[in-house]
């Protein structure tokens, strides 16, 4: 039945961690006659260690499979050494599941959950023998769609992908499996099956729109180019989360990945409105789940994974309100099964040692807080609202805890930002270190403390009152970088940067346009893939390719752009409206905070999705 | 007695499951059943799990043992069902029983091995090989790799089957504690000796595990 898996197999004998390529793991579904099926290929477009931690691809994987007429398959980036083996015997792209080659399948779908992931994208089409362009793919040939967060502005992938889906992949990825259903019994041609779906909400289909430009090389206009499809296209949300599938199985893997752990979704959204934070923005509003459904929901995780651990996920895990109520019922049902839970992702400013008593039964690890900014003034531009006695004293909590060790994140290249800022990350971190000493031997553990500082380099993004902000040039992150390394005067604080050659390349395609489609297939034949990892990160051949293509990536990085200009991404609606966006770009310069959606609502406009927070009030 | 010895098989492409990587599987395995395994003492207790013998990476087995602590009287049946029940396909339990046998004593195992040729291979040839005084290879080991002898690991050869493209044998091989061969070495050297004529692609299965019982060898179990 299938003629690859003997040579597959013997490539396995080859590489390093050939468990990365076999399947069949606990709770891996395996469907054995594709033929009356619509056969769905799952693309993560990264090694297995670090798709297999992702959350979403674990909820839509067991959704798609749970309907009959469908069958969705993983497929992973093949590790270097595997794709040599693979490319050397002629195998293409394989799934996991049946090891059947990705390009057999009805709908190949990426998840974007990183710009520097593209390559791997274009890679993986490589491989799998599916023509690079979209325009390229003829009738028969497989559908190629992408979501996740970096699809909400996929322009750079434009000439690439068939169809972006463009928020919640719940209800629209079977509104699109049943549209598929009903085109392939109709033997409609390809154009037919996107024109049908592009009248789904959610579902973007670029082809569809013309894309013309200034002279100045800034965008003229985005325009439809046939009847019936919409001008905007809005995004998808799950109005009630207790009425979608809920995640209460997941793979088991053999080998050990990223996030090996049961995780328990707790909410979406976020109420805070951090302006560079794009998560922030793209999956308002607030939607959370009972307690009662995240109960159930765990209690069925513990018994179908079997893992040690479990692990809640959300973008600020302590906004969720019922937060202590949720931790209690949890150790419930946890503690007897020695089942350690972790709480990512805790605020400084209500931080309480309580919580964190409960949840750490066995180990003390260390602790990580994200100031993000070095100076309150810094701090109140970007709307991080902690303040620095929120820092200090959670700091000393966690000291008198037994804690002796802190990791701290910041952001270097921030709007406004100043060598004073910059400093400052040196002396707040100067400053938990003076915490720690203050408080009397007796009562803190260990005669040392350890403070790890880590900075990246800001990337404006789209969607954020940041996307008109150009980013600092690769030699002023450098600069920045070496001042707060010189300020740092004591060995107890340890300092961790990011290159800042792949956050030039993260801005250029975080705000790119379809211009860069061409760069990412010249960058794909020079051999350019997994950009996300140091050993394989080669800047000189990105640098070529958009030499080849004739696009200045400072285009896209470097520049101020005002507020009137038409973005790549104007025809996207994500509920949050640009003139909102903008009000929120001049309060930062003003250095005026925003309240959180509970404090007050600021009319940010994803209310129009008629859910969540937006309505909290009116019900209570 | 709480001590239950389960002799399992790892099949199919559940070959590729690292030594490390099972045991995980089974603790996972163990949970996900319920089974009332115990726990070592100490600062970061873990489930009493002991594997006999690992079995090099890439090799099927019909004979693999395990020992799991359970609380006093666990059934040993009810093991067999719940786990065969929550562990992966690949993997199935085959039967329960007392630990009779010490993994201490295992000296040697049998592997069947299938080998995919290209090329004209005579009965002579292959058994050329197998009378070598010397076959050197390096052979890694926790201080390091040093030079060894296959010569020495090797005490039974035998030709099941012989056609144009493959060549069915069985060995037995030293294993255990001290002098542990894996089958993959030797297959990699008798490519090497068969040049052209042998191919990358070849399968090992293990069928028996042997330890000593005084002067005697007797099956393990
Ligand atoms: S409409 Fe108001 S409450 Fe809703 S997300 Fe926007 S700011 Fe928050």
């Amino acid at each position: 039945m299938n003629c690859y898996k003997s040579k597959f197999e013997a490539c396995l004998k080859k590489v390093q961690k050939p468990a990365r390529y076999i399947g069949n793991e606990f709770n891996s579904v395996h469907k054995d006659d594709f033929s009356n099926l619509v056969s769905f290929a799952f693309c993560f477009p990264d090694v297995y260690e670090v798709g297999m931690s992702h959350l979403g691809m674990k909820i839509l994987y067991q959704m798609m499979n749970e309907r009959e007429d469908t069958v969705c398959e993983r497929v992973f980036a093949p590790w270097v050494d595997m794709e040599d083996e693979l490319r050397k015997n002629g195998i293409p792209l394989l799934s996991l599941e049946s090891h059947l080659p990705v390009a057999d399948f009805d709908i190949v779908g990426f998840t974007l959950q990183y710009e520097m992931s593209y390559s791997n994208v274009l890679n993986m089409l490589d491989l799998a023998g599916i023509p690079l362009k979209s325009a390229d793919r003829g009738e028969g040939t497989a559908f190629v769609c992408a979501g996740g967060p970096c699809a909400y502005n996929g322009e750079p992938l434009a000439d690439i992908v068939d169809f972006f889906i463009l928020g919640e992949g719940e209800e629209v990825n079977n509104e699109i499996l049943d549209a598929y259903k009903v085109w392939k019994a109709q033997k409609g041609k390809r154009v037919e099956f996107l024109e049908q779906i592009s009248r789904i909400q959610g579902v973007y289909v670029p082809a569809f729109y013309d894309v013309e430009y200034n002279q100045d090389s800034t965008i003229k206009s985005i325009t439809p180019n046939r009847e019936g499809v919409p001008a905007k296209i809005k995004k998808r949300i799950i109005k009630e989360l207790d009425n979608t599938y809920i995640l209460d199985k997941m793979i088991v893997p053999f080998m050990d990945i990223v996030h090996d752990r049961m995780t328990l979704e707790i909410f979406r959204g976020c109420i805070r409105g951090c302006r560079f934070c794009q998560a922030g923005y793209l999956y308002r509003p607030v939607r959370e789940h009972s307690t009662q459904k995240l109960i159930d929901a765990a209690q069925k995780l513990i018994d179908s994974t079997g893992y040690e651990e479990m692990s809640l996920s959300s973008l600020s895990t302590s906004d969720f309100t019922c937060l202590h109520e949720l931790i209690d019922e949890l150790l419930k049902i946890t503690v007897d099964k020695r089942i350690n839970l972790s709480l990512p992702s805790l605020r400084v400013d209500n931080f309480s040692m309580e919580l964190m008593e409960k949840v750490q039964t066995v180990k003390k690890s260390g602790l990580t807080f994200a100031p993000e900014a070095g100076t309150q003034r810094l701090r109140d531009v970007i709307n991080k609202n902690v303040l620095e006695e929120d820092l200090l004293r959670t700091s000393r909590i966690a000291f008198e805890g037994g804690y002796n060790r802190i990791k701290l994140y910041f952001m270097i290249g921030l709007p406004t930002e100043t060598e004073e800022d910059v400093k400052g990350i040196a002396e707040l971190a100067q400053k938990v270190i003076d915490v720690f000493y203050s408080i009397p031997k007796e009562i803190r553990r260990g005669r040392s403390v350890t403070v790890t500082v880590s900075t990246s380099s800001f990337v404006p993004k789209p969607f954020t009152p940041f996307q008109w902000e150009p980013q600092n040039r690769i030699e002023t992150l450098i600069e920045k970088q070496k001042l707060l390394k010189d300020n740092i005067k004591t060995k107890s604080i340890s300092y961790n940067w990011h290159q800042s050659h792949v956050s030039f390349l993260e801005a250029v395609f975080a705000k790119g346009d379809r211009r860069l489609s061409d760069v990412l297939i010249a960058a794909q034949q020079k051999g350019c893939r997994f950009d996300g990892w140091d050993e394989h990160f080669e800047y000189e051949k990105w640098l070529e390719a958009f030499k080849d293509c004739g696009v200045d990536p400072e285009f896209y990085a470097y520049r101020k752009i005002d507020h009137a200009e038409i973005l790549p991404w104007d025809h996207i609606d994500i509920g949050v409206k640009k003139e909102y966006l903008m009000k929120e770009h001049d309060r930062a310069y003003e250095e005026v905070t925003t309240p959180s959606c509970r404090e007050k609502c600021m009319g940010c406009g994803a209310a129009s999705f008629g859910g969540g927070v937006c309505f909290e009030q009116n019900q209570a | 007695m709480s001590k239950i010895r389960l002799k399992f098989s790892k099949m199919g492409m559940g070959k590729y499951i690292s030594h490390l990587d099972l045991l995980r599987t089974f603790t996972r395995a163990i949970h996900r059943a319920g089974l009332p395994v115990r726990y070592s003492q100490g600062f970061n207790p873990h489930q009493l799990i002991t594997f006999s013998l690992p079995l090099a990476l890439g090799v099927t087995s019909e004979t693999e043992f395990v020992d799991i602590d359970f609380e006093e009287g666990t059934s040993a049946v009810e093991v067999v069902e719940k786990l065969n029940g929550s562990l992966p396909p690949d993997i199935r339990i085959l039967n329960a029983s007392e630990p009779k046998c010490k993994a201490n004593d295992i000296v040697s195992a049998r592997y069947i091995i299938k080998m995919d040729l290209c090329g004209l291979v005579s009965k002579a040839r292959l058994q050329e090989f197998f009378n070598l005084n010397e076959i050197l290879a390096v052979k890694k080991t926790k201080r390091g790799e040093k030079e060894i002898n296959l010569r020495d690991y090797i005490t039974m050869y035998d030709l099941k089957e012989l056609t144009e493209n493959t060549a069915k044998f069985e060995v037995i091989l030293l294993a255990g504690g001290e002098n542990n061969l894996k089958p993959d070495i030797l297959v990699a050297k008798l490519c090497e000796f068969l040049g052209s004529c042998a191919t990358e692609s070849y399968e090992i299965h293990r069928t028996e595990i042997f330890c000593k019982d005084g002067e005697k060898v007797k099956n393990f179990y």
